[in-house]
């Protein structure tokens, strides 16, 4: 599944892009610098660039899960979590996005890089 | 979080579950004794100091150190790797290490370099993951300090051929230091017949014991610096830090409670018989190498033998990143495993997975056929899936 099959993107340093009328700041690694920043705008530009070219309601279902559930608790759902407020399997949500979970779905959300080495 | 039914396969991270009588026996002990070991003339400062003494004799006899070698402890094996790399070095030194090593050694090494106080060489790992000892020999400089080398890859399981090593650093009297993080408790490990002079553990790994405690074993005539300053119960007066060991390398109060658990999980270690569990555990990780060898999509890494190997096997799955792999295992199959770098780039980047890593799974004395067989279903159907 070639998806799933790319490096996550090199860390090139942080850049400024325009995107929704407004610079936002991205890191090296192409995550929002502001949980602020995002919007559902910015979200399908960077999911088609990312080769996410058919959104579907079930996408724009965890990335809100996703964006809620870390406004509220401050981090993002564990594993099991995201599995019981999905009410789909971790490697079902795993297809959903290029990239997976971690450098797909959680870099769309606009949620911050975890910056953990696994 | 209920871990009752966790599979846990990240026994090299940490041990997991522990003994928990050890840890209670050493909470108890501690309400007891819980004052500061060698500070105060009153008995009870004096039993724990006691207490403190029969562990650090313990560490020796475990890990073949004669009684007069100073232990002297600390927080965990990262803190007495820099203690060791930077006690021992001068400016314009020159250290030979390898490429299988852990950040804790790597990192202190390319400080120093760039602050302009040492050089080093890295040696490099054979399609198999062991180092030549003939590689190490060539790279020693008239002005080489020490040679430093991992016992065991974290990554690979691949056990060095210290000894080899030991030999060629005695005859060319260059101190060996040696990262004993994945080995102890694993495999035997003799310092005074290894010619290693200096020895870095952590408590928490395969010794059960509780993180936050580790610590370094030295030859008596290594002349090593103290980096940190401060309190030590002795010689107050002296407004710098005492050169007596164990304290010249230990400043300021020690974890007693997390000393107290390693001496208890020792004393375990020495009860059940632990080289039947570690057979059972290395017939355990055949298994897991067989099972997965088996599956199509999944690429092994150093483990065609399981000769001079730790239990522990490194895998990728063809089309998906590690990391998602490890979310799956977790999320879908509650089992417990480390992927991504494993703190030791190098490693990967000579493997050729880098920046992703791999996916580990590091076994342990609890661990069951049963957890086997489920970690082998559960990864044919995530490499099915891919």
């Amino acid at each position: 599944m070639d998806a799933h099959s790319g490096d996550h993107q090199a860390d090139h340093g942080p850049y400024v892009r325009v995107m929704d009328g407004r610079k936002i700041l991205f890191d090296g690694e192409g995550f929002l610098n502001d949980f602020d920043d995002w919007s559902e705008a910015v979200f399908e530009t960077l999911a088609r660039e990312r080769g996410l070219t058919q959104i579907t309601d079930q996408h724009l279902r965890v990335v809100r899960f996703m964006r809620e559930y870390y406004a509220y608790h401050g981090r993002a759902p564990l594993n099991r979590q995201l599995k019981e407020g999905i009410g789909l399997s971790v490697m079902a949500l795993e297809k959903f996005f290029p990239d997976g979970l971690k450098h797909g779905a959680r870099r769309l959300s606009g949620l911050p890089n975890p910056k953990t080495c696994n | 979080m209920d871990n009752t039914t966790l599979i846990y396969l990240d026994n090299a991270a940490t041990s997991y579950p522990k003994p928990a009588g050890c840890m209670l026996r050493a909470l108890s002990r501690y309400l007891q004794l819980g004052a500061s070991p060698s500070r105060g003339g009153y008995d009870l400062a004096r039993e724990a100091e006691t207490a403190v003494s029969d562990v650090r004799h313990a560490l020796r006899r475990f890990f073949g150190a004669d009684e007069n070698y100073p232990l002297c402890f600390g927080s965990n094996a990262t803190d007495a790797l820099n203690t060791l790399i930077q006690g021992l070095t001068e400016p314009g030194d020159h250290v030979v290490s390898t490429c299988l090593e852990h950040n804790s050694v790597l990192r202190p090494l390319h400080h120093l370099r760039a602050q302009g106080r040492i050089e080093f060489d890295l040696a490099e790992f054979d399609a198999s993951g062991f180092v030549n000892p003939d590689d190490i020999a060539a790279m020693i400089l008239p002005h080489t300090r020490m040679v430093v080398i991992n016992h065991a890859s974290n990554v690979l399981g691949t056990v060095q051929p210290v000894s080899a090593i030991g030999e060629i650093c005695r005859n060319m009297g260059i101190p060996l230091i040696l990262d004993v993080s994945q080995s102890a408790g694993t495999i035997p490990i003799e310092m005074e017949k290894w010619n290693v002079s200096g020895l870095a553990f952590t408590g928490h790994k395969s010794l059960l014991g509780p993180s936050g405690v580790g610590g370094l074993i030295i030859h008596p005539d290594l002349p090593i610096r103290s980096i940190r300053f401060g309190g030590t119960g002795i010689d107050s007066a002296n407004l710098f830090h005492t050169q007596t060991f164990p304290y010249r390398l230990e400043a300021g109060t020690l974890n007693f409670l997390g000393i107290l658990a390693l001496g208890e999980s020792l004393s375990y270690l020495q009860e059940i018989e632990t080289h039947r569990y570690r057979q059972r555990e290395m017939a355990l990780t055949e298994k897991l190498r067989d099972g997965l060898s088996e599956i199509y999509g999944i690429d092994l890494y150093a483990a065609q033998s399981m000769e001079n190997h730790l239990p522990l096997i490194t895998c990728n799955v063809r089309g998906y990143v590690a990391a998602d792999v490890g979310a799956i295992l977790d999320g879908d199959f509650n089992i417990a495993v480390r992927t991504g770098l494993h703190c030791a780039p190098l490693v990967h980047e000579r493997l050729g997975t880098a920046p992703n890593g791999s996916i580990r799974f590091s076994l342990g004395i609890f661990n069951t056929g049963a957890s086997i067989d489920a970690a082998i279903s559960a990864m044919s159907i995530i490499a099915r899936s891919a």
